[in-house]
Protein backbone atom coordinates (compact mmCIF):
# COMPACT_ATOMS: atom_id res chain seq x y z
CA UNK A 1 0.00 0.00 0.00
CA UNK A 2 1.49 3.24 -0.90
CA UNK A 3 2.20 6.03 1.62
CA UNK A 4 -0.37 8.91 2.41
CA UNK A 5 0.80 11.79 0.60
CA UNK A 6 1.22 15.15 2.30
CA UNK A 7 -1.42 16.14 0.06
CA UNK A 8 -3.64 13.43 1.30
CA UNK A 9 -2.83 14.52 4.95
CA UNK A 10 -3.55 17.87 4.17
CA UNK A 11 -6.84 16.96 2.96
CA UNK A 12 -7.89 14.87 6.28
CA UNK A 13 -7.11 17.71 8.58
CA UNK A 14 -8.81 19.99 6.36
CA UNK A 15 -11.78 17.88 6.60
CA UNK A 16 -11.42 17.66 10.80
CA UNK A 17 -12.64 20.17 11.82
CA UNK A 18 -16.24 21.01 11.63
CA UNK A 19 -16.07 24.87 11.28
CA UNK A 20 -14.16 24.26 7.65
CA UNK A 21 -16.76 21.25 6.84
CA UNK A 22 -19.62 24.13 7.33
CA UNK A 23 -17.37 26.22 5.19
CA UNK A 24 -17.66 23.89 2.78
CA UNK A 25 -20.71 22.90 2.65
CA UNK A 26 -22.00 26.77 2.71
CA UNK A 27 -19.47 26.69 -0.51
CA UNK A 28 -21.37 23.79 -2.19
CA UNK A 29 -24.61 25.80 -2.36
CA UNK A 30 -22.38 28.97 -4.60
CA UNK A 31 -19.64 31.03 -3.88
CA UNK A 32 -19.48 33.36 -0.81
CA UNK A 33 -17.28 36.04 0.09
CA UNK A 34 -15.03 35.46 3.20
CA UNK A 35 -17.75 38.03 5.13
CA UNK A 36 -20.73 35.96 4.03
CA UNK A 37 -18.87 33.31 5.54
CA UNK A 38 -18.22 34.62 8.41
CA UNK A 39 -21.69 36.17 8.92
CA UNK A 40 -23.31 32.66 10.19
CA UNK A 41 -20.18 31.31 11.43
CA UNK A 42 -20.32 33.63 14.88
CA UNK A 43 -16.41 33.95 13.61
CA UNK A 44 -14.32 36.60 13.05
CA UNK A 45 -13.04 37.54 9.83
CA UNK A 46 -9.46 36.72 11.02
CA UNK A 47 -11.17 33.19 12.26
CA UNK A 48 -12.47 32.79 8.72
CA UNK A 49 -9.38 33.72 7.01
CA UNK A 50 -7.34 31.16 8.90
CA UNK A 51 -9.86 28.41 8.09
CA UNK A 52 -10.23 29.38 4.19
CA UNK A 53 -6.66 29.60 4.04
CA UNK A 54 -6.53 25.27 5.88
CA UNK A 55 -8.92 24.34 3.25
CA UNK A 56 -7.03 26.39 0.23
CA UNK A 57 -3.91 24.46 1.21
CA UNK A 58 -5.37 21.10 0.78
CA UNK A 59 -6.74 22.47 -2.40
CA UNK A 60 -10.49 22.37 -0.98
CA UNK A 61 -10.78 25.85 -2.02
CA UNK A 62 -9.97 28.28 -4.44
CA UNK A 63 -9.82 32.19 -3.44
CA UNK A 64 -9.89 35.41 -5.92
CA UNK A 65 -9.65 38.82 -5.01
CA UNK A 66 -12.94 40.24 -6.50
CA UNK A 67 -13.25 44.39 -6.16
CA UNK A 68 -12.40 45.00 -2.30
CA UNK A 69 -13.99 41.53 -1.26
CA UNK A 70 -12.16 37.98 -1.52
CA UNK A 71 -14.43 35.81 -3.16
CA UNK A 72 -14.22 31.86 -2.33
CA UNK A 73 -15.13 28.81 -4.32
CA UNK A 74 -14.96 25.14 -4.27
CA UNK A 75 -11.51 23.75 -5.35
CA UNK A 76 -10.26 21.32 -7.50
CA UNK A 77 -12.15 17.84 -6.38
CA UNK A 78 -8.58 16.00 -7.59
CA UNK A 79 -7.71 15.91 -3.87
CA UNK A 80 -10.80 14.09 -3.19
CA UNK A 81 -9.97 11.87 -5.69
CA UNK A 82 -7.01 11.25 -3.80
CA UNK A 83 -8.60 10.56 -0.62
CA UNK A 84 -10.62 7.81 -2.21
CA UNK A 85 -7.99 6.36 -3.97
CA UNK A 86 -5.80 5.81 -0.94
CA UNK A 87 -8.78 4.44 0.99
CA UNK A 88 -9.47 1.75 -1.38
CA UNK A 89 -5.99 0.84 -1.88
CA UNK A 90 -5.84 0.50 1.97
CA UNK A 91 -9.27 -1.60 1.38
CA UNK A 92 -7.13 -4.04 -1.02
CA UNK A 93 -4.35 -4.71 1.01
CA UNK A 94 -6.25 -5.66 4.19
CA UNK A 95 -8.58 -7.76 1.74
CA UNK A 96 -5.15 -9.39 0.60
CA UNK A 97 -4.07 -10.52 4.17
CA UNK A 98 -8.26 -11.90 4.78
CA UNK A 99 -7.89 -14.00 1.25
CA UNK A 100 -4.50 -15.06 2.17
CA UNK A 101 -5.15 -16.20 5.57
CA UNK A 102 -8.06 -18.05 4.57
CA UNK A 103 -6.06 -20.43 2.00
CA UNK A 104 -3.14 -20.80 4.56
CA UNK A 105 -5.91 -22.24 6.88
CA UNK A 106 -7.07 -24.51 3.81
CA UNK A 107 -3.80 -25.79 4.21
CA UNK A 108 -3.10 -26.47 7.75
CA UNK A 109 -6.19 -28.58 6.96
CA UNK B 1 -21.70 7.35 14.03
CA UNK B 2 -18.29 5.55 13.31
CA UNK B 3 -17.07 4.86 10.13
CA UNK B 4 -15.75 1.55 9.77
CA UNK B 5 -14.39 -0.64 6.72
CA UNK B 6 -15.61 -3.88 7.06
CA UNK B 7 -14.55 -7.53 6.08
CA UNK B 8 -15.75 -10.84 5.83
CA UNK B 9 -14.70 -14.60 5.19
CA UNK B 10 -16.34 -17.81 5.36
CA UNK B 11 -13.23 -19.86 6.43
CA UNK B 12 -13.73 -23.90 6.41
CA UNK B 13 -12.75 -24.93 9.85
CA UNK B 14 -14.04 -24.00 13.69
CA UNK B 15 -13.53 -20.55 15.36
CA UNK B 16 -11.40 -22.40 17.92
CA UNK B 17 -9.23 -23.53 14.93
CA UNK B 18 -9.43 -20.40 12.85
CA UNK B 19 -8.30 -18.28 15.98
CA UNK B 20 -5.54 -20.81 17.11
CA UNK B 21 -4.02 -20.01 13.52
CA UNK B 22 -4.54 -16.65 13.06
CA UNK B 23 -2.62 -15.87 16.76
CA UNK B 24 0.41 -18.32 15.94
CA UNK B 25 3.65 -17.11 14.59
CA UNK B 26 2.75 -18.97 10.90
CA UNK B 27 -0.51 -17.66 10.61
CA UNK B 28 0.51 -14.04 11.63
CA UNK B 29 3.31 -14.43 9.43
CA UNK B 30 1.04 -15.62 6.56
CA UNK B 31 -1.09 -12.76 6.92
CA UNK B 32 1.59 -10.07 6.29
CA UNK B 33 2.69 -12.33 3.76
CA UNK B 34 3.36 -11.85 -0.19
CA UNK B 35 4.17 -14.42 -3.06
CA UNK B 36 6.45 -11.66 -4.90
CA UNK B 37 10.38 -12.43 -4.38
CA UNK B 38 12.57 -11.44 -1.19
CA UNK B 39 9.51 -10.40 0.37
CA UNK B 40 10.04 -9.54 3.95
CA UNK B 41 7.90 -10.12 7.23
CA UNK B 42 8.90 -10.03 10.77
CA UNK B 43 6.70 -10.54 13.14
CA UNK B 44 6.65 -10.36 16.88
CA UNK B 45 3.89 -10.96 19.31
CA UNK B 46 3.00 -10.90 22.95
CA UNK B 47 -0.52 -12.51 22.77
CA UNK B 48 -1.93 -10.74 26.26
CA UNK B 49 -4.07 -8.07 26.85
CA UNK B 50 -1.75 -5.18 26.77
CA UNK B 51 0.67 -7.37 24.74
CA UNK B 52 2.33 -5.95 21.22
CA UNK B 53 2.42 -7.53 17.99
CA UNK B 54 4.55 -5.54 15.69
CA UNK B 55 5.25 -6.67 12.00
CA UNK B 56 7.63 -5.23 9.45
CA UNK B 57 6.99 -6.18 6.04
CA UNK B 58 7.59 -5.43 2.34
CA UNK B 59 9.58 -5.93 -0.54
CA UNK B 60 13.30 -5.90 0.61
CA UNK B 61 14.91 -4.91 3.88
CA UNK B 62 14.74 -1.21 2.79
CA UNK B 63 11.35 -0.56 2.35
CA UNK B 64 9.55 -1.49 4.96
CA UNK B 65 6.42 -1.02 6.74
CA UNK B 66 5.43 -1.23 10.36
CA UNK B 67 2.02 -2.43 12.05
CA UNK B 68 2.04 -2.14 15.90
CA UNK B 69 -1.01 -3.92 17.22
CA UNK B 70 -1.55 -3.87 21.15
CA UNK B 71 -4.13 -6.25 22.20
CA UNK B 72 -7.10 -4.73 24.16
CA UNK B 73 -9.33 -7.58 24.40
CA UNK B 74 -8.95 -11.31 23.49
CA UNK B 75 -11.63 -13.45 24.26
CA UNK B 76 -10.58 -16.94 22.55
CA UNK B 77 -11.91 -17.70 20.41
CA UNK B 78 -14.58 -15.18 19.38
CA UNK B 79 -12.82 -11.94 19.88
CA UNK B 80 -9.59 -10.12 19.19
CA UNK B 81 -9.70 -6.34 19.82
CA UNK B 82 -6.33 -4.48 18.60
CA UNK B 83 -5.41 -0.74 18.24
CA UNK B 84 -3.75 -0.21 15.45
CA UNK B 85 -0.65 1.78 14.43
CA UNK B 86 0.74 1.76 10.51
CA UNK B 87 3.75 3.49 9.92
CA UNK B 88 4.34 4.50 6.68
CA UNK B 89 7.78 4.55 4.26
CA UNK B 90 8.26 8.21 5.07
CA UNK B 91 7.50 8.00 8.71
CA UNK B 92 4.31 9.26 9.28
CA UNK B 93 1.89 7.47 11.06
CA UNK B 94 -1.93 6.56 11.02
CA UNK B 95 -3.86 4.93 14.04
CA UNK B 96 -7.32 3.37 13.83
CA UNK B 97 -8.72 0.31 15.36
CA UNK B 98 -8.99 -3.23 14.34
CA UNK B 99 -11.71 -5.92 15.61
CA UNK B 100 -11.64 -9.65 14.51
CA UNK B 101 -14.40 -11.51 15.48
CA UNK B 102 -15.04 -15.58 14.77
CA UNK B 103 -18.44 -17.07 14.58
CA UNK B 104 -19.80 -20.54 13.75
CA UNK B 105 -21.25 -20.13 10.48
CA UNK B 106 -22.86 -23.73 9.06
CA UNK B 107 -19.93 -25.41 10.10
CA UNK B 108 -17.30 -23.40 8.96
CA UNK B 109 -16.33 -19.89 10.39
CA UNK B 110 -17.43 -16.05 9.61
CA UNK B 111 -14.65 -14.32 9.89
CA UNK B 112 -14.96 -10.81 10.21
CA UNK B 113 -12.60 -8.09 10.40
CA UNK B 114 -13.96 -3.94 11.36
CA UNK B 115 -11.92 -0.67 11.14
CA UNK B 116 -12.28 1.94 12.58
CA UNK B 117 -11.11 5.77 13.97
CA UNK B 118 -10.07 6.74 10.61
CA UNK B 119 -8.98 10.75 10.36
CA UNK B 120 -12.45 11.24 7.79
CA UNK B 121 -14.78 9.46 10.71
CA UNK B 122 -16.26 13.20 10.92
CA UNK B 123 -16.57 13.75 7.50
CA UNK B 124 -18.93 11.08 6.81
CA UNK B 125 -21.14 11.86 9.70
CA UNK B 126 -21.39 15.75 7.93
CA UNK B 127 -22.57 13.59 4.32
CA UNK B 128 -25.33 12.28 6.40
CA UNK B 129 -26.01 15.36 7.04
CA UNK B 130 -25.93 16.61 3.33
CA UNK B 131 -22.47 17.39 2.76
CA UNK B 132 -22.15 18.96 -0.90
CA UNK B 133 -22.00 16.91 -4.04
CA UNK B 134 -18.33 17.74 -4.21
CA UNK B 135 -17.71 14.79 -1.54
CA UNK B 136 -20.07 12.13 -2.35
CA UNK B 137 -17.05 10.30 -4.28
CA UNK B 138 -15.40 10.24 -0.99
CA UNK B 139 -17.80 8.95 1.09
CA UNK B 140 -18.57 6.15 -1.97
CA UNK B 141 -15.06 5.16 -1.17
CA UNK B 142 -14.84 5.02 2.09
Amino acid sequence: MGALSPTLDATFFALSDPTRRGILERLGRGPATLSQLAGPSGLTLNGIKKHVGILELAGLVETEKVGRARECRLGPATTLGEAGEWIEAHRRAWEGRLDRFERFVERAG
Amino acid sequence: MIRELRYERLIQASPARVFDLFTSPAGQREFYGNDAPGWVVDSRCELHVGGVWEIAFGPSPGELYRHRHVFEAIERPRRLLLATTETRLDGSRLAFSTEFTFAPRDGATLMTMVQWGFPSDELRDEHGRGLPHAFDRLARAL
